[in-house]
């Protein structure tokens, strides 16, 4: 299982902090995400993704593979303070 | 000394506290157009006055209290202000800029700006209204809260108040209007040594412009460009600056035990989405800010202003605190008391790591933070061991070693953001003129990871790009706007977009922009237009004051204050050995292993000022200061 954890405004719309998925790839995981609470795609593909402390475009994009025991981070695109 | 241009009242005050005098301080057109106002006129107005080393709670030190031209004439999230003085910090120039009304206020009673000097022989505090000046004795006030003494204070009036920290001299004091704090370098603690508890203004004056309807057009398409931009118009509402935690852990750059690590385990229970859920009850703002980002959260049934995220790294992580109900009530007594929450919280996990490394035995331990409040306190009185932790974390450990990981620079705590995981932010905090300020350093992390994803490690092109955020945020600033104004810069395009083959392009262009930025720089004149989707600024400033503003010009001004700043702290014994940060961040890599993660500080500072145009030694050039305009002040 992948554990899926939301934050910013993902997080305040849908309302859940974090989730277990089962996923191969982070492309499979937004699809899992989009059923699972029937949200636009271009929701999920607006935030930052972070694979187990890395971005996943320093990784390989949507195509990144995951393997159980993976924690997947969805962060806000842009912040500051 | 009237003005023509719009924006201004035309009118500087000087308030003399030794002998009561008051008087108009000479301040022209001229000046105007070459300052603008807020931290930029008050560079000019010190530089002027103070030309030797002082000590900063002496009757030598002098406060000026200025607005921008844009402040009180409806232009979005301009209701600041700015106060600067020598630090007794650093006991160089500082800066320290609110949002509370008393800009607006003061601009109400007909002046741009304050200048105080001398030093009160009795506790007092100063009611401006318009042409009536009047020194009151303090002597009911003198002990009580910044909220109890606004309260007295009472009326519709702007003010301007220290609380028990800035009494007793504590070298990080704040100074509060409303629930607002000019928070950072100890301001608090000059005002207190002055012996000035308060100031009010009030008048009926209102801040006439140079073209009434073309200002309401570019403040309805500002406010809309606002709105519509992922930050400011939906991130800064809904999270505040408290949302920007959790992306700080995922970058390691959220300062943990004494910045010893860039990441905290219960980073979530401290976070802005923790906070919105479980304690927010609505959120607020500055006056004509649409943003609204200030949190409203309620302590001990009453509702008072939630923390920013400094406070919460600071007073969480850096203290390996995870219960987010203490800072709440910290962020609210500290407030009260009237002290910065950074570098109170920092200050106090230095102590943290002292006793731990048996160099200090203080009984206080990183985690163990039940009895904080009581400390807090002691500090605000100077009382125990309050009384040496009210000289920051610079003294502590002049006094107790452990130099290596007292966390400042130039005496000025860093604030949450670890850069070792944001080099650039780490050059800014070493070369900031108000010492390790994230803001005055050009807040690069925005680039480096919260707003684009700039390779954080890199120091390409990194000197070019901290003087140019450098620059930009001291003109805003000095034009009288929030510094969140300032995300324009980032399209939404981009923003909206962080997986877009066109936003991985940009991150990765950065690097090599060093050389465009330099050619820019030397050449002002090919920024000579507005581009109010990048700059809204330019276009209000031009409306507002009647000035012809372009981006070139503006970010020319933004640079004639930041050496003005400079110039000041080298005439006073400022070299570059003063730009460093402690040996934690230069040497310890964050990452055992990962050689990148150090700030290479030395590397970083020579690039940075070869773009300033500074010598190796960092000091502004003759050459430099003509092409500013600043040639009488090059000896």
């Amino acid at each position: 299982m992948i554990k899926v954890r939301f934050f910013g405004m993902l997080r305040l719309a849908l309302k859940v902090s974090s989730v277990e998925v089962e996923a191969e790839s982070i492309k499979k995981l937004l699809e899992e995400l989009q059923k699972m609470y029937n949200i636009d795609s271009e929701l999920l593909k607006g935030t930052v993704i972070f694979v187990n402390d890395k971005n996943m475009n320093e990784l390989q994009g949507y195509k990144t593979r995951l393997t159980a025991g993976d924690t997947v981070m969805f962060l806000s695109p842009v912040s500051g303070g | 000394m009237s003005t023509s241009l719009g924006g201004y009242m035309g009118k500087v005050l000087r308030l003399d506290l030794t002998t009561r005098e008051v008087s108009e301080y000479p301040w022209s057109d001229e000046d105007r157009k070459l300052y603008l106002g807020g931290k930029i006129m008050a560079a000019r107005i010190l530089y002027d006055k103070i030309k030797t080393k002082i000590d900063p709670l002496s009757s030598d030190n002098v406060m000026v209290i200025s607005t921008g031209p844009l402040t009180g004439t409806g232009a979005p999230s301009s209701g600041r202000f700015n106060i600067s003085t020598v630090s007794p910090l650093t006991g160089l120039i500082t800066s320290s800029n609110c949002g509370g009304n008393f800009g607006l206020f003061l601009k109400k009673a007909g002046y741009d700006a304050l200048i105080l000097e001398g030093k009160s022989e009795e506790q007092i505090w100063i009611e401006i209204a318009e042409d009536n000046i009047t020194f009151h004795s303090a002597g009911e006030l003198w002990g009580k809260t910044t909220g109890e003494t606004q309260e007295h204070l009472g009326g519709k009036t702007g003010k301007l108040v220290i609380g028990p920290a800035g009494e007793n001299l504590v070298l990080y004091a704040s100074i509060f209007s409303e629930e607002r704090a000019a928070g950072r370098a100890g301001v608090g603690a000059v005002m207190g040594s002055k012996n000035l508890k308060a100031i009010t203004a009030t008048g009926t004056k209102s801040v006439e412009v140079s073209n009434r309807e073309r200002v309401k057009a570019v403040n309805k398409q500002w406010v809309a460009q606002l709105k519509r931009h992922p930050f400011t118009g939906v991130q800064l509402p809904k999270l505040g600056t408290a949302g920007l935690l959790s992306s700080m852990h995922a970058r390691r750059m959220l300062a943990t035990r004494n910045y010893k690590y860039g990441q905290f385990k219960d980073f979530e229970n401290v976070s802005g989405e923790v906070l919105a859920e479980k304690h927010l009850v609505k959120n607020v703002g500055c006056v004509s800010c649409t943003m609204q980002c200030a949190r409203q959260v309620r302590v001990d049934g009453k509702l008072v202003k939630g923390p920013e995220v400094e406070t919460l790294g600071i007073l969480g992580p850096n203290l390996e605190n995870g219960n987010l109900e203490l800072i709440l009530k910290w962020n609210y007594l500290l407030d009260e008391l009237g002290m910065d929450t950074i570098t109170c919280g920092s200050t106090i996990a230095f102590a943290m790591e002292l006793n731990e490394k048996g160099l200090w035995d203080n009984g206080l331990e990183f985690g163990k933070v039940d009895s904080l409040s009581e400390v807090f306190e002691n500090i605000a009185h100077r009382r125990g061991i309050g009384n040496i932790l009210a000289d920051g974390s610079k003294r502590v450990s002049e006094r107790f070693g452990g130099k290596e990981f007292a966390i400042h620079s130039k005496g000025l705590e860093l604030a949450a953001y670890e850069p070792r995981a944001a080099v650039g932010q780490g050059l800014g905090y070493a070369v900031s003129n108000r010492g390790g300020c994230h803001l005055n350093g050009g807040y690069f992390v925005v680039m480096e990871g919260l707003g684009l994803s700039m390779d954080p490690y890199t120091t390409k092109s990194k000197g070019a790009l901290v003087m140019m955020f450098q620059d930009i945020m001291e003109a805003v600033s000095a034009g009288g706007s929030c510094l969140f104004t300032t995300y324009s810069m980032i399209p939404a395009a981009l923003a909206l977009k962080p997986n877009s083959r066109l936003t991985r392009l940009a991150n990765k262009l950065m690097k090599y922009s060093g050389g465009i930025i330099n050619i820019v720089n030397k050449f002002p004149g090919l920024l000579s237009v507005n581009v109010p989707a990048l700059f809204p600024h330019t276009l209000a400033i031009d409306a507002v004051t009647g000035m012809k503003m372009n981006m070139g010009k503006f970010k020319k001004i933004g640079e004639r204050g930041y050496n003005l700043e400079r110039l000041f702290n080298v005439r006073i014994g400022l070299t570059a050995k003063d730009d460093d940060l402690p040996k934690r961040l230069k040497e310890e890599e964050q990452v055992p292993g990962n050689k990148l993660t150090v700030v290479p500080i030395e590397k970083l500072k020579q690039k940075y000022y070869k773009a300033r145009g500074w010598s190796k030694d960092g000091r502004p050039t003759a050459s430099k200061l003509a092409a500013l305009g600043l040639s009488r002040d090059a000896k």
